[in-house]
């Protein structure tokens, strides 16, 4: 099996009135594992709708492997979905789900009974192939679903929130189980989630996107450390937000007045004097002000401490603004009561220009 | 307190008497049919008492008209099934995937057959078929029947399809299954229990159909036109013989049916 | 459509609308509208035609025998002249005999005998009578199936209504006949009582009444009432009721108030089946007037296409009950408020 890239080119997608995606271009390298990461109703899973063909863009082309997919139906296409209830055909066994390409290819029995069986021992199903997907766990019906689109022998395939129906144990192991298999078969993978976890820890690059629109690709770094929008700041990873008004730029950094006083941080927008901006640092990047003093420090009161185990998070109020810092749990965390001094240092902030950051309510 | 929950008996009492009284008026009349069935008296009775027999079982086995009657709805009944089903099954993936205003009303002509007298849809049969000279006769009643009965199968396959999952389709079509293939391999697999319903269903409704037929049937007849017209000319004992035979047939069919279930719901519990 | 195509092919789908445009045009609405047709007409046949043919031969007759006998040219010319217009009248006649002239029009529906129409009306009544009484007699079995019993019981008692539910309609009706026959099981009850004798034949002619043809509507149909009123009531919440009296309704008032408001469609449904079904039932007073002439419509209807073979008035009556069964639903969806995705369901 061999990857293949997916391109979109200028691709729009409308319903009626609405308009799901908005002009897109994107590349999908073939043999990456390359996640699309927003909330419900970004657009999402339009797209990859469109690169499955059961939809065909409003505009602009879908193309895999330079070939131009057109009006190609689903089942032409050198895809294979994994739906997101995983789609298993309930009235058959396991093997006859994961044989049910090739059958519907037209190969013989034996062949496809061979293959099927195979493909089981690769997910580590041995011993279930004549059981129907009911009889299964969770996880082993996630194993028979991604046996039957390998089956195909897809150059992309394309996983809709798969792991969404399942418990946080069975939710982490999928994931290493996922990528061990991608690496295993070099086939593209475009996955689809709302779980920043999960594109972080499974992706080579992640697409951010909201409302229709790709705010960023990156590979995982980039994306952690150097957000783009405010959006992909507070959608990806947690990150104390701080707004206020450019003073002074240069180097490569501006200072942010802000109501804790002046802040420095990256200056990525190439903001000028006078823009209102947002600062952002993330709580493991912030910390509390004992001996020697980080670039900012300003004062905060204490206000409470959630144990997550091998770390803890210490929540802040400055003002209006909730400030939190992520200590790694070494045992005793005495003195926090009432006044403190927080900081982070200037290369651990990204300042951009202000814009609309996630709602705390859509964090599903 | 106390008096609220004697009123509260009380009533129970009166409802529990009063269902008793109809199962009693449901039964009694088919209980005075089945009985007339061994009375040895050549006008079907149950008061002027001659003594059991089962000479009419007898003479049903040696009436050719009757016999000819039950092949005559056994073909009509297969003919039935085989024009009702599917165009029942295609009104409903018709109705279900079609949106927008005509839906109401394809569908509202579609079970119109439901909501008016089966003699007007033998009549309008009749009426339709006549002019291009076909004669009232099995074919016409395998028409007329149909039409209604398609109705009762659409409904049955449209309760179906809203509980399919419409992933299961999509997935066939994803891993390259023909719009063909996936309808053989998939759609219809998650149908056959409806279907098979749906061809009871469509079997029973068209053996005991009168009104419709009755018009629809011309010179030829079904075992219940028989029957009709046997209130006319030479009403015999041999009708109740049928009546005992429907009923016992019935009964099995019944008892089949709660043993199965009764089965199933141990199957269930010892799992 | 587009989801149809997509998903199911060009073919299928295809398929699927040439059949149901197959169902939907010739097996219902064509013959509708050819219903309606045959009722808008009639042949005037002229009962006399034969007759005054005749009589226009033996007065040609005549007239040949005259223009034999006749001696002067004038006369012969009349003669024959006359002759000549009685060949033209004769051949008019001849032709009206063998295609008699066909006229559009509402008479067939407007020229309804006086009899004829008291019949429609008794109908409609009777129906309406049965309707409503097999709505009270059937709303109290279906509460109690649906809400008051253990699931054992219920599924027991949905048994008891399906076994004569399922056996023909025509066999169910004839246990009434022996019921109220003559010797019938009412009568020997009475005369066992004294009340009646068979000797002096002081039986009470039961069948001879229209009210027995009722009885046995009642009967025959009382089940169309029962499952659809049952289907709504088994979807009430238990709580409703439980709440409802909690809050210190009585019976009565949980009934008007939570449990009739919720069966409505139900209700609905119930009404129109079982009215239909009795003002176009054939088999029942068929049965009950044991196959003899008897007064409900739908006999009417048979006799006017089976013995008098007047097939447009025929139509016309027939279209007539349509209209009164549509006429019923609307009021019913009126009434009720609901919709016709609430009524055939």
């Amino acid at each position: 099996m061999r990857g293949k890239d997916v391109r979109l080119q200028d691709v729009v997608m409308r319903f009626g009135g609405f308009t799901a995606v908005e002009r897109t271009t994107l590349t999908i390298n073939a043999g990456e594992f390359f996640s699309i990461l927003g909330p419900s109703g970004c657009g999402k899973t339009t797209i990859l709708r469109m690169v499955s063909g059961f939809i065909r863009p409003s505009e602009g082309k879908v193309l895999i492997g330079d070939q131009d997919m057109g009006a190609l139906g689903p089942a032409r296409r050198p895809t294979a979905l994994i739906f997101q209830n995983l789609a298993l055909f309930p009235l058959m066994t396991n093997w006859e789900n994961v044989a049910f390409g090739l059958e519907a290819r037209g190969v013989d029995r034996k062949t496809r009974r061979d293959r099927a069986f195979d493909l089981l021992a690769l997910v580590g199903l041995q011993g279930h192939e004549e059981k129907s997907p009911n009889e299964l766990s969770g996880g082993q019906k996630q194993r028979v679903a991604i046996a039957r689109a390998l089956a195909v022998e897809p150059a992309v395939l394309l996983l809709d929130e798969p792991l969404s129906a399942l418990d946080l144990k069975l939710r982490q192991y999928m994931r290493a189980e996922l990528k061990d298999i991608q690496r295993k078969t070099g086939v593209t993978f475009i996955f689809i989630t709302h779980d920043q976890g999960e594109a972080l820890t499974m992706s080579d690059r992640i697409a951010v996107m909201k409302a229709g629109v790709v705010e960023q690709v990156g590979d995982v770094d980039t994306i952690y450390d150097n957000p783009r929008t405010p959006f992909v700041a507070t959608f990806v990873g947690e990150n104390n937000v701080i707004e206020g008004r450019v003073t002074a730029t240069g180097d490569g950094f501006a200072t942010v007045e802000t109501p804790h006083g002046m802040l420095r941080g990256r200056d990525q927008d190439r903001l000028s004097v006078g823009e209102r901006a947002m600062l952002f640092v993330r709580p493991e990047r912030s910390a509390r002000v004992n001996g020697v003093a980080p670039d900012n420090v300003f004062d905060a009161r204490f206000e409470r401490r959630d144990l997550e185990g091998s770390f803890v998070n210490l929540f802040f109020k400055a003002g209006a603004d909730s400030f939190i810092v992520h200590e790694a749990n070494r045992g005793g965390h005495g003195g926090l009561e009432g006044a403190v001094k927080v900081g982070f240092n200037a290369a651990d902030a990204v300042v951009m220009r202000a814009g609309e950051i996630e709602a705390e309510a859509d964090d599903a | 307190m106390s008096t609220q929950r004697q009123g509260r008996d009380w009533s129970t009492l009166v409802l529990d008497i009063y269902v008793v009284v109809f199962f009693v008026y449901l039964f009694a009349p088919l209980l005075v049919m089945s009985l007339a069935a061994f009375n040895a008296y050549e006008y079907p009775s149950v008061t002027q008492w001659r003594g059991w027999t089962l000479q009419w079982f007898g003479e049903l086995a040696r009436d050719d008209r009757i016999l000819q009657g039950v092949v005559n709805s056994l073909i009509v009944a297969l003919g039935v099934i085989l024009v009702a089903l599917p165009l029942g099954l295609s009104g409903a993936f018709i109705l279900t995937r079609l949106r927008g205003r005509y839906n109401n009303l394809l569908y509202a002509i579609l079970v119109s057959p439901l909501l008016i007298p089966g003699i007007v849809l033998g009549i309008s049969t009749l009426i339709f078929w006549g002019r291009v000279d076909v004669p009232g006769g099995l074919f016409l009643t395998v028409m007329a029947q149909g039409s209604f009965i398609a109705a009762y199968s659409m409904l049955l396959f449209m309760a179906r399809l809203q509980r399919q999952d419409r992933g299961l389709e999509e997935a066939a079509l994803d891993l390259g299954a023909s719009s063909f293939f996936m309808f053989r391999r998939i759609t219809v697999p998650f149908l056959m229990p409806t279907i098979l319903t749906a061809a009871v269903i469509a079997f029973l409704q068209s053996i005991e159909n009168y009104n419709t037929t009755v018009f629809a049937i011309g010179g030829d007849w079904t075992l219940v036109t028989e029957i009709g017209s046997r209130f006319r000319f030479g009403l015999s004992p041999v009708i109740n013989v049928i009546g005992v035979i429907f009923v016992v047939f019935t009964v099995i069919a019944a008892s089949v049916y709660v043993l199965q279930k009764e089965r199933e719901r141990k199957r269930k519990l010892a799992r | 459509m587009h989801e149809l195509l997509r998903s199911y092919g060009r073919t299928l789908t295809g398929v699927f609308i040439t059949l149901t445009a197959f169902w939907m045009l010739i097996m219902i609405l064509l013959p509708q509208a050819f219903m309606i047709e045959h009722s808008l007409w009639w042949i005037d046949r002229d009962d006399q035609l034969g007759m005054r043919i005749d009589r226009a031969y033996s007065d040609m007759g005549l007239l040949e025998f005259d223009l034999g006998q006749a001696d002067t040219p004038e006369g012969k010319a009349d003669i024959q002249e006359r002759i000549d217009g009685l060949k033209a009248d004769i051949a008019a006649m001849e032709a009206e005999e063998t295609a008699p002239p066909k006229h559009y029009g509402f008479d067939n529906y407007t020229k309804m005998s006086a009899l004829h129409f008291e019949i429609f009306l008794k109908s409609i009544g009777y129906s309406l009578a049965v309707t409503i009484l097999a709505l009270i007699v059937c709303y109290p079995i279906a509460f109690t199936i649906a809400k008051l019993s253990t699931p054992n019981k219920a599924a027991l008692l949905m048994l008891g209504l399906i076994v004569p539910y399922a056996i023909n309609e025509l066999l169910r009706v004839y246990a009434w006949l022996m019921i109220l026959d003559y010797q019938g099981v009412i009568n020997s009850l009475l005369a066992w009582l004294g009340l009646v004798s068979f000797e002096d034949k002081s039986w009470v002619p039961f069948l001879e009444y229209s009210g027995s043809v009722f009885v046995a509507l009642i009967y025959a149909y009382v089940l169309f009432m029962i499952f659809p009123i049952y289907n709504t009531v088994e979807t009430l919440d238990r709580n409703q009721l439980e709440a409802s009296e909690d809050l210190g309704a009585g019976v009565i008032r949980t009934h008007l108030r939570v449990v009739i408001p919720h069966a409505k469609p139900g209700i609905a449904v119930g009404c129109i089946m079982t009215f239909m079904l009795s003002v176009g039932s054939y088999s029942v007073p068929q049965i009950m007037t044991r196959g003899k002439s008897g007064d409900w419509f739908s006999q009417l209807i048979y006799r006017q296409f089976f013995e008098s073979q007047n097939w447009n008035s025929g139509a016309a009556y027939s279209f007539s009950l349509v209209l009164v069964c549509l006429g019923f639903i609307l009021i019913m969806m009126k009434v009720f408020k609901v919709g016709i995705r609430d009524i055939a369901k």
